[in-house]
């Protein structure tokens, strides 16, 4: 009798266990079933879109008055049609003078043509140097002006419309990355619109004013194998004149060098991040005519059209201390100059050192606290064009 | 004239022709010591070249697809290394 008892008793232990296997076994089917039929809802299409940018805004304080500047908003569009075809833009959007202005920093389209070679057509940030495609947005840019040359009054190309070739490989443990392109080209001013400025190139050449197109690249060496150092040489040619006017042979030629490196310093708990950029421009010489001459008003005037500019910075952010405060702080230095041709009407040769402290809130979110003194000679001293003088900035950046 | 026009676009096919062999050449090139390298040490090297190191939980898989394939044009990365760190960011976020 007992034998019997026992032995329903293990009977009926294992027939709840298969069943209740089998129950959860059929549980287990019926969610996965429900994951799949999920997964089907939400599978995610081959076209894929981000919105991002980034905004800034800050307060300047110089010698003569303080304000409130900046407030720019740079929505950034992201299309990625398929594993090979994306398209980028940025609009501006910006405060100057009351007005808002709209501006179309990019636009473009890439496909990638092979593992190592991708053509983008339209309107890129031109890889002349590393600041315009690389440093540009507020919150990668660890200053809160920008050096010298780069944007208004500046003598570097930002960006164009045309079409370009770019890509990387590997030399062993050494990687190159180039780029080669054909654009519109710069476009030389004339004197007739604003004679105050002949001589000068502009970049936003669109319709072109000529039939010539600049080409241009950059090849850049990483030879250590982890990356850390970049040397970049980049150069672009072209005729710059209108093609029916006197200048249609006047020729630009533009050239850079520019330096990366970033080393972890395990004695100082630091990352070291050093970049640098020289670069040249160089126009044919031509005449202008000179209007400032009342009684000759066909006298002209030449000038040696050789221009410079250069930029080196610094920055140490103690990265990997412990203190959770600390490692967010970074500070940085830069020296950056400007040498436009002596004999123009806008002839300068300025030297600038900006230093900031700035406080990381998260990977693109940042404080800046900055000084800088700007010393040299330029035919705009006064008013707010003048860059001379000392100023103190609290600028802050969220890319988003 | 028309002669510098020719000039000028036989110098840029020339170019062309010496990027593209270059890459053809290399790409069979690459050391066993970039092959080992792991997406979580190519995201550490390269992803704070230009800016801060992005952390992984700051988008989805389907943003850091295209987020990925956004600086892969931009910092020149090669298809390897971006299939490398967008397979990092997707299990690390
Ligand atoms: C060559 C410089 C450079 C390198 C290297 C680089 N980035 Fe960027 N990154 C930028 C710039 C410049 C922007 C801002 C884009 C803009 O405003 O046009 C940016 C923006 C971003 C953004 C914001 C969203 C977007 O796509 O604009 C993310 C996310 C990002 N980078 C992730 C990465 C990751 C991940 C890596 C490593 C694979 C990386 N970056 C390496 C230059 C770089």
């Amino acid at each position: 009798m007992k034998i019997i008892s026992i032995l329903s008793i293990i009977l009926l232990f294992f027939s709840v266990n298969i069943y209740s296997q089998n129950y959860d076994n059929q549980k287990f089917e019926k969610m996965n079933n429900d994951i799949d039929s999920l997964k089907e809802l939400i599978k995610p299409g081959k076209s894929k879109f981000l919105l991002r940018g980034y905004s800034h805004s800050g307060i300047v304080i110089t010698d003569e008055n303080s304000s409130f500047v900046g407030g720019s908003f740079n929505p950034i569009f992201i299309y990625k049609q398929s594993d090979r075809l994306m398209f980028e833009s940025e609009l501006e959007f910006e405060l100057e003078d009351r007005n808002l202005n709209i501006g179309l920093e990019y636009a473009n389209i890439s496909y990638l043509l092979t593992k190592s070679l991708t053509v983008r057509f339209g309107k890129i940030l031109l890889p002349f140097g590393i600041f315009v495609d690389r440093m540009h947005p507020a919150w990668v840019d660890k200053f809160s002006s920008k050096p010298l040359g780069v944007g208004h009054g500046g003598i570097l190309p930002g960006s164009d419309i045309g079409i370009e070739l770019r890509g990387a490989s590997y030399l062993g443990s050494s990687k190159i990355n180039y780029s080669f392109y054909v654009m519109n080209g710069p476009r030389l001013n004339e004197g007739d619109e604003e004679p105050d400025e002949a001589g000068q190139l502009h970049y936003d050449n669109f319709p072109d004013n000529n039939k010539n197109k600049a080409i241009g690249g950059r090849l850049g060496f990483l030879p250590l194998s982890n990356s850390s150092l970049e040397i970049g040489f980049s150069g672009m040619y072209g005729k710059v004149g209108s093609g029916n006017s006197q200048y249609a042979d006047v020729a630009s030629k533009l050239y850079a060098i520019d330096i990366s490196y970033i080393q972890n310093l395990p004695f100082m708990q630091s990352v070291l991040d050093v970049k640098a950029q020289y670069s040249g421009v160089i126009t044919d010489n031509a005449n202008y005519r000179n209007y400032d001459n009342l009684v000759n008003p066909d006298a002209v005037y030449t000038f040696t059209n050789q221009n410079s500019t250069t930029f080196a910075q610094i920055a140490l952010r103690p990265a990997m201390v412990n203190n959770k405060i600390l490692r967010n702080f970074e500070i940085a230095g830069r020296y950056s100059d400007l040498i436009t041709p002596e004999g123009s009407k806008w002839a300068s040769n300025l030297n600038q050192w900006e230093f900031s402290l700035n406080y990381w809130l998260n990977w693109r979110t940042v404080f800046k606290l900055s000084y800088r003194t700007t010393e040299g000679e330029t035919e705009h001293t006064e008013g707010a064009e003048s860059p001379l003088g000392k100023a103190f900035f609290f600028h802050w950046a969220i890319g988003f | 004239m028309k002669n510098k026009r020719k000039s000028l676009i036989f110098s840029s096919f020339g170019v062309l022709i010496l990027v593209m062999l270059i890459s053809l050449l290399s790409n069979c090139n690459v050391s066993n010591e970039i092959k080992a390298k792991s997406g979580a040490q190519l995201w550490g090297e390269n992803c704070l070249r230009c800016h801060n190191n992005p952390s992984p939980e700051t988008f989805s898989d389907v943003e850091w697809d295209v987020a990925v394939m956004h600086m892969r044009i931009r910092a020149n990365l090669t298809d390897e290394e971006a299939k490398k760190i967008a397979k990092f960011l997707k299990t690390a976020n």
